[in-house]
């Protein structure tokens, strides 16, 4: 396993690091390992277990980073379930490792909470041949902690996996969110709503890796930014050669409220293979103002007619969620963040 | 005198568009303006509902005796003003329930109880005879012509307004959507002002105008009873070209 002390620490060229350059999210200084806790990670309708920490793989620092902080994976049982994880967060700087495998159907929602200065999180999980999982994380940590989430997920043959995120908390988040289409005719699906406020920075790096035929996934980032808020979307999809017959598509949409928030979208593309579809798109605009008058002349004002097309541009990113499970929570949450931000 | 505009002058940009209309309305009087296309009908309705993108250069208009040059959209609806937009926005992701239920919250400023406005709405969608899974479509996203009219009316019948301002309503129905989306107005029109704007006779066979104005270039030339649209329906506008 690669050290993290031994490893180089990657310069902003990189296009993972670009826009959020490792040592903005690092828990201290770039060259040392804090002392990091564990975070307590509850449910009440899931079992969870705990077992020793299988190292990530090592292709980032981030992952590097983690490997030698996290203690423990705590293991999510997938079994025909619907139901919450709680994961609360607390401290300098914590850190998780949550461990999907689903052989059936399951629809999970992870809750992260709390007030960290830092909290590292790592997501992998498994989903196994004919089996279908949604799951949903909702990030509401405190508006000044720090958050690093590496994802590594696996579609295998015939399997349907959808993975929705909704970004309302922090001040810094990096999510670097893999996911790889291993079997034949999997299917994935990842929706991602972020809303910017107040000085956010949000960061979002997606990569999809279709490695079988005849596989399709779909992403559509969401991004609502207010305030000095920043939002940064960036895909790298990549289709092997001998995925043929993939059907794959990218959507990026960015809403900017005020004048001084800025958002990035940028979807790239490796395709190898040459029976395939594959689209991408990415799209900022202000806010309509059509809409704008359409609600005040229903007696909204200018602040509600704005956080009314505000989540309703964010709902409309889990539209396609399969899970109403996920969906409705998804927008439940969201629907009090938002009113909550209207009361101030 | 619920409406009252005075010498209008209104512009988008630096293109005149009204130039000197007076009008007045009662509450329980129905008013309709037609028109040839570009005439400055939507733009009547629009600006005194006080969509930003029109500029009033000169005149006034009060709305129960207030001059409401300053007042912004929303509080013009709370005051009781509602428009029936031509082209209702689509607002993808808000569903129609949660919309319905907000809006009547805010111009009647106090939510009625869950209870009371599933009532309240039930009672409105059967008279339109619409079906209740349009609570849960976003509002006018992928709606037909017809469907967004109906989501206009629907809203008029639950927001109760004093004055509403109906701009095309007839546009884009059919025989039968039309005669419903009348019984619609009719039912508002006793204690509710109202200002038609239309291209057609049909509508006005079913909804009885007290006054009917014709606009022409920005002005109101000729006023008179529902024989007035008869007239314009059976030979045009030529024979008012001569009038102006």
């Amino acid at each position: 396993m690669t050290s993290y002390l031994d490893a180089t620490v990657p310069s902003r060229s990189e296009h993972l690091w670009r826009y959020t350059p490792w040592s903005r999210i690092h828990p201290g200084k770039v060259d040392s390992i804090p002392e990091v806790d564990v975070a307590v990670i509850k449910s009440k309708d899931i079992q969870l277990s705990t077992v020793p920490f299988e190292p990530l793989p090592t292709t980032d620092i981030a992952r590097i980073f983690l490997n030698e902080v996290i203690q423990e994976t705590t293991v999510v049982s997938c079994d025909e379930k619907e139901g919450h994880i709680h994961i609360h967060a607390g401290g300098h700087a914590v850190a998780a490792h949550l461990h999907f495998s689903c052989s059936t159907n399951s629809s999970i929602v992870v809750h992260l909470h709390g007030e960290p200065d830092w909290f590292g999180l790592a997501l992998t999980g498994d989903t196994n041949s004919n089996a279908r999982l949604s799951v949903g994380i909702i990030n509401e940590l405190s508006s000044d902690s720090v958050l690093v989430r590496v994802d590594d997920w696996d579609v295998h043959r015939d399997a349907r996996f959808e993975l929705a995120t909704l970004s309302m908390g922090g001040i810094r988040n990096k999510s670097d969110i893999r996911s790889t289409l291993a079997g034949t005719n999997a299917s994935l699906k990842q929706f991602i709503a972020v809303h910017g406020h107040g000085a956010r920075h949000d960061d979002h790096h997606i990569e999809i890796h279709h490695k079988q035929p005849h596989t399709t996934s779909h992403l559509m980032l969401n991004a609502a930014c207010d305030d000095r808020s920043h939002s940064i979307g960036t895909g790298a999809l990549t289709i092997d050669d001998i995925a043929q017959h993939t059907d794959a598509g990218q959507v990026f949409r960015n809403l900017l409220l005020s004048p001084t928030s800025r958002a990035e979208a940028i979807p790239e593309l490796e395709v190898q293979a040459n029976e395939v579809s594959a689209a991408h798109g990415a799209a900022s605009a202000p806010i309509n103002q059509e809409q704008m008058h359409y609600l005040m002349s229903r007696g909204l004002s200018n602040e509600e007619a704005t956080s009314m097309i505000v989540e309703g541009f964010l709902v409309d990113s889990f539209s396609g969620l399969h899970s109403e499970h996920v969906r409705d929570t998804m927008q439940t949450r969201l629907t009090v963040h938002l009113e909550c931000q209207l009361i101030g | 005198m619920l409406l009252r505009v005075e010498n209008l002058h209104v512009s988008v940009g630096d293109t005149p568009i009204i130039q000197g209309i007076n009008l007045e309305i009662k509450r329980g009087e129905i008013h309709a303006v037609m028109g040839r296309n570009g005439a400055g009908k939507s733009t009547l309705a629009n600006v005194v509902m006080g969509h930003p993108a029109y500029e009033v250069t000169s005149g006034s208009i009060y709305y129960k005796g207030q001059n409401i040059a300053d007042m912004e959209v929303f509080e013009r609806a709370r005051a009781g003003m509602f428009l029936s937009f031509q082209y209702p926005a689509a607002i993808p992701g808000v569903q129609v329930g949660t919309f319905l239920r907000k809006s009547v919250a805010s111009v009647r400023g106090d939510a009625p109880s869950p209870r009371a406005f599933r009532q309240e709405l039930n009672e409105a969608m059967k008279q339109l005879d619409m079906d209740k899974s349009f609570l849960s479509r976003y509002v006018n996203d992928g709606f037909s012509g017809g469907e967004k009219k109906r989501l206009e009316i629907l809203q008029m019948l639950l927001l109760q307004p004093d004055l509403a301002l109906l701009d095309e309503t007839d546009s884009g129905l059919d025989i039968d959507a039309l005669r419903i989306v009348a019984e619609g107005i009719n039912a508002v029109s006793q204690t509710t002002g109202c200002l038609i704007i239309t291209h057609y006779q049909r509508l006005l066979d079913l909804v009885k105008p007290d006054v009917v104005h014709v606009l022409i270039d920005g002005k109101i030339v000729q006023s008179g009873g529902p024989e007035l649209a008869i007239k314009l329906e059976e030979e045009g506008y030529d024979w008012v070209d001569a009038l102006v």
